[in-house]
């Protein structure tokens, strides 16, 4: 007697299909297709107190005019270096040492001239804010004056909004 | 023969269909992986207008809902995505400020628990000159709304 050939059994896709289907829907509704990302700033706030201050602030600006990104520290608003916006690598650079000289800072003020474009100041935040170098870290001291390794670097933009 | 053909006709109609669905599958599993791939967990909801194009950053912060103040190319201004007039040569934007103030006052009565909110969204086409972004911000923060978050978009 021939023996019958025995079918494959066939799998029941359906009920995984219907799932899939709902899944994209879902996923088809909350997708945005540029990836949106923010960049906080504070606006500036003025302090009435009187309380004497260990060490003076770093007070980091960056006064930024053309081409020209002219980094001033302290209170007296010393010239620390001066760059131009095809070295922009470079002031990463510069503000890693400075960074390194005071880890406890992490705010930096911009100072740009009213026709400098929007697109010139984002690229110099990247640069403030973080290490573009891979692979490579400082050391930042937290408030209880632990050591921690971090790629940030002062990350806390201030505009000058005001004249 | 007439009524054989007609009766084999019938007999193969009534043979259940079979579809294959593996092709379709297959590019439902593509479309899965690709949205999946994009999927963003911000709750920002944020819809362009014309003529805006937003700067790249190597920002990583995702977004958070809060009011949206859009500034396109043109210098016009919006706020949620309803237009509200030009950007005027002031440091004070009288139009925003207004609005704004109207908003805050809206969203308190709505929800009391909105009183203290300071965040804004800042939305600039990369080609607004500062002068422009300043008056922005400056009039924002007269509104109340002093924690700007500038909007980017990821540089890859």
């Amino acid at each position: 007697m021939r023996r019958k050939m025995k079918k494959p059994p066939k799998l029941n896709l359906i009920p995984i299909l219907d799932a899939i289907f709902i899944f994209i829907f879902f996923l088809l509704m909350s997708a945005q297709f540029i990836d949106i990302y923010e960049i906080g700033s504070d606006a500036p706030i003025t302090s009435t107190s009187t309380q004497e201050m260990k060490k003076p602030p770093l007070n980091l600006t960056l006064k930024l005019n053309n081409n020209k990104i002219v980094v001033t520290t302290g209170l007296d608003e010393n010239i620390y270096k001066e760059y131009t916006m095809s070295e922009l690598a470079k002031l990463n650079e510069g503000l890693m040492e400075l960074k390194k000289q005071n880890p406890k800072e992490n705010s930096a003020i911009f100072k740009p001239a009213s026709n400098f474009k929007y697109e010139k100041i984002v690229k110099v935040i990247d640069v403030t804010r973080e290490i573009n170098k891979k692979n490579v870290f400082i050391t930042a001291v937290d408030k209880n004056n632990k050591k921690y390794p971090t790629k940030k670097l002062f990350d806390q933009i201030i505009f000058e909004t005001m004249d | 023969m007439r009524r054989m053909f007609f009766n084999k006709k019938q007999r193969r109609s009534k043979e259940p269909m079979d579809i294959d669905i593996t092709s379709l599958l297959d590019v439902l599993v593509i479309l899965l992986v690709f949205l999946l791939k994009s999927y963003n967990a911000s709750d920002l909801k944020l819809n362009l207008v014309k003529d805006l194009v937003v700067p790249k950053s190597d920002a990583r912060i995702l977004g958070h809902h809060a009011v949206i103040v859009q500034v396109d190319t043109n210098k016009k201004l919006y706020l949620n995505n309803e237009e509200i007039g030009l950007v005027s040569s002031n440091q004070e934007q009288e139009t925003l400020l207004a609005a704004l103030k109207e908003l805050r006052a809206e969203n308190q009565t709505r929800e009391p628990a909105a009183k203290d909110e300071k965040k804004i969204n800042l939305v600039f086409d990369q080609d607004i000159p500062y002068k422009v972004m300043k008056s922005i911000m400056h009039t924002s923060a007269m509104a109340g709304y002093t924690e700007f978050k500038l909007i980017v978009q990821g540089n890859y």
